[in-house]
């Protein structure tokens, strides 16, 4: 049997052996699965409902808009400015309101002048009345002039406090306290009554409002009232807890928050609305995206 | 005895190193075949190969890893909602084009969207540069061989940094990348799933796969069924996938018969060859097996003796082919070559060998038994 050990093809043929083993490890090695290369969001809890959510002002963002079709001629305010209700925003051209204004002002001394004419005379049928110089027709005449040349002062007076109002309405004013988030108009842009962007966006960020969109086949598992934590996109390390507001009651077409036009309606999503104040660390923008994982 | 017919084999080293080469040469001829054949299988599932993930959720209708139905994009927190898993990422993979920022013709490409977040299912190996950067804007991460196809065949060599252009959109190049060949040699471009939208040609829906993680304390297995049982959707581990696209290829695709019939030939001729030069052997051996049968050696110990000369014969000429098979396998380009040599393969070869080495030595034992020992004084 020794005979064996001394052949040198029997030890290349055990080489051989050894060789194919390693070169099967080799091939058929599976890699260990590696970990995301970020660490992805922790779940609150087992169970949980997922959702995409959108950050908006509480109370929702509200698009400012326009009464009239006019040039923008000054805008007083700036992004980041905090406003309170009824502070002027937007200046709109009022130069042709301001064109009548002045002839309608002419009218109006017209008007006086004509009363104080009217007055005199009447005033003077009244007094030679009383020594029985004229005649009573005559003073009545008088007094009627005198009536309607003081109507017609208040009737141009009328006319201009109208043409001051729709003057005013051209400076356009926040409807709430809030802040500006946006503004897209610079003076001298022509802006139209319900064109589809808003020249001013304003809402109230002292807290502001997430919408999450839940898919409608896991909407019967929401419960009003439940918690839930918010990541905003790319920070999948800082929780951010959220307070619930409301369920809305309206099933609504998914609002896609990618930004491809080319998507049409497919999934209904029930919008949930939970709110957060604006001071934790990092801070919030308005109209960033967020995963929210509600309780279930 | 047994010495004696050691002595008969090794004495004669031409003979001896035929048996052996003959052998070798059909262990050779089937460890080749067969793993060629598993080779061209693991193609199927390329894709998974390149982006990993313990489970992936697609359309019930998907039947292998090539097939990217979409789903829709609130399906990825449908998964996330599934009690048991730890996280679940969109994925897009699709097909696109590549194009020079001085326009010219395009290359075709795999596009990959991963999720933005956690960049789940990212390449593991990059040659250069580094996976996070693919936050920044217009960034995408290549595969280095899609680098040498648009140098090849458009003849410029883009580098870390360059620019090309996809749907007419730009994008920069951050990182390259090491990953295996995808079926028919398609080349794999890595971006976040967002800006993937934008290279793709435009689809209603764009969201192919979700990737998901099963929490501490699950198996892959056990949580893929309680989403694919919540979702509708049909969630499968790795593994499964793998099996699933490899089985599907295996009846669906030409290419499984073609390279079987290869593989069986070399089989059947492997066999064959091995089992002639042993055949052949005993024959010209008989004169000399009779002088020991004239010698009063029973027919039980000139059997043992056959045997053992056949199984020495197996066991060196498979140990041979196997070791030559292994050198020509390291030799061979990384990653280019679809031979996969799963244990099985030199296990089935093995007991091919050995099998047929027996059948012959039986047939060369029943030869024997029926010698007479004059044969030693004719001719």
């Amino acid at each position: 049997m020794l005979i064996l050990l001394r052949r040198f093809s029997l030890w290349a043929a055990l080489l051989g052996i050894v060789a194919v083993v390693l070169m099967v490890r080799q091939t058929t090695a599976i890699e260990p699965m590696p970990p995301p290369p970020s660490v992805p969001v922790q779940k609150p809890t087992a169970r949980v409902i997922a959702a995409a959510g959108l950050v908006e002002a509480l109370q929702d963002n509200t698009s400012i808009g326009v009464p009239v079709s006019a040039l923008v001629k000054r805008v007083l305010v700036n992004v980041w400015d905090k406003v309170e209700a009824g502070a002027p925003l937007l200046e709109l051209d009022d130069r042709d309101l301001q064109a009548q204004l002045t002839t309608q002002r002419a009218d109006l001394r017209v008007r006086e002048a004509e009363l104080t004419r009217a007055k005199r005379q009447h005033d003077l049928a009244q007094s030679l009345r009383a020594s029985r110089l004229v005649s009573q027709d005559e003073s009545d005449t008088q007094a009627d002039a005198f009536a309607v040349a003081q109507a017609r002062v208040d009737s141009a007076r009328a006319t201009m406090a109208q043409t001051e109002a729709l003057v005013e309405r051209l400076t356009v004013r926040a409807p709430i306290d809030g802040t500006v988030l946006q503004v897209s108009t610079r003076a001298g842009e022509y802006l139209m009554p319900g064109a589809s962007s808003a020249p001013i966006l304003l809402g109230a960020i002292e807290e502001v409002q997430v919408r999450a969109d839940v898919d409608e086949q896991l909407a019967p598992r929401v419960k009003p009232g439940s918690k839930a934590v918010g990541y905003l996109k790319g920070d999948t390390q800082n929780p951010i807890p959220l307070e619930f507001v409301r369920i809305e009651p309206y099933i609504t077409p998914k609002r896609n928050l990618t930004g491809s036009s080319a998507e049409r309606v497919d999934t209904r999503v029930l919008q949930v609305i939970y709110k957060f104040p604006m001071v934790p660390t990092p801070r919030v923008y308005v109209g960033q995206q967020m995963d929210l994982f509600m309780e279930e | 005895m047994t010495d004696i017919g050691l002595r008969m084999l090794f004495g004669d080293r031409a003979k001896y190193a035929m048996l052996v080469s003959g052998v070798c040469f059909a262990t050779i001829l089937m460890t080749q075949g067969l793993a060629l054949f598993f080779g061209i299988l693991g193609f199927s599932y390329a894709t998974m190969t390149n982006i990993r993930a313990p489970i992936w959720v697609v359309d019930p209708l998907v039947q292998q890893a090539g097939d990217n139905q979409p789903l829709r994009d609130t399906d990825v927190n449908r998964v996330r909602s599934v009690e048991g898993v730890a996280w679940a990422a969109p994925l897009y993979v699709g097909n696109a084009q590549a194009r020079l920022l001085t326009g010219g013709a395009t290359q075709p490409l795999m596009l990959v969207g991963l999720d933005a977040d956690t960049l789940a299912g990212a390449p593991t190996k990059l040659v250069e540069g580094s996976i996070h950067d693919l936050r920044q804007p217009d960034s995408v991460v290549v595969d280095a061989r899609f680098l040498e196809m648009m140098g090849a065949l458009r003849g410029v060599q883009l580098k870390l940094g360059d620019a090309f252009e996809m749907n007419d959109r730009r994008a920069v190049i951050v990182g390259i990348a090491k990953v295996a060949q995808g079926m028919a040699g398609a080349t794999y471009v890595f971006t976040t799933w967002d800006r993937a939208r934008h290279y793709a040609p435009a689809q209603r829906r764009m969201l192919t796969h979700v990737l998901a993680s099963p929490a501490p304390g699950k198996t892959e297995a056990e949580v893929a069924q309680a989403i694919s049982r919540q979702t509708g959707l049909r969630a499968l581990t790795e593994a499964e996938f793998k099996r699933m696209s490899a089985r599907w290829m295996l009846f669906n695709s030409p290419i499984p018969y073609v390279v079987g019939l290869i593989v069986g030939i070399g089989f059947i001729i492997g066999l064959g060859v091995s089992g002639q030069t042993f055949y052949t052997f005993v024959l010209e051996n008989t004169r000399q097996l009779g002088a020991l049968k004239a010698m009063g050696a029973s027919n039980l110990k000139l059997a043992l003796m056959i045997m053992t000369q056949a199984g020495i014969v197996g066991v060196v000429g498979f140990g041979l082919g196997v070791g030559v098979m292994s050198g020509f396998f390291a030799m061979l380009p990384e990653g280019r070559a679809p031979l996969v040599l799963l244990w099985q393969i030199p296990v089935i070869v093995l007991i091919a060998i050995t099998l047929i080495c027996m059948g012959t030595a039986l047939l060369s034992v029943w030869r024997v038994t029926r010698i007479e020992p004059a044969i030693v004084f004719r001719a």
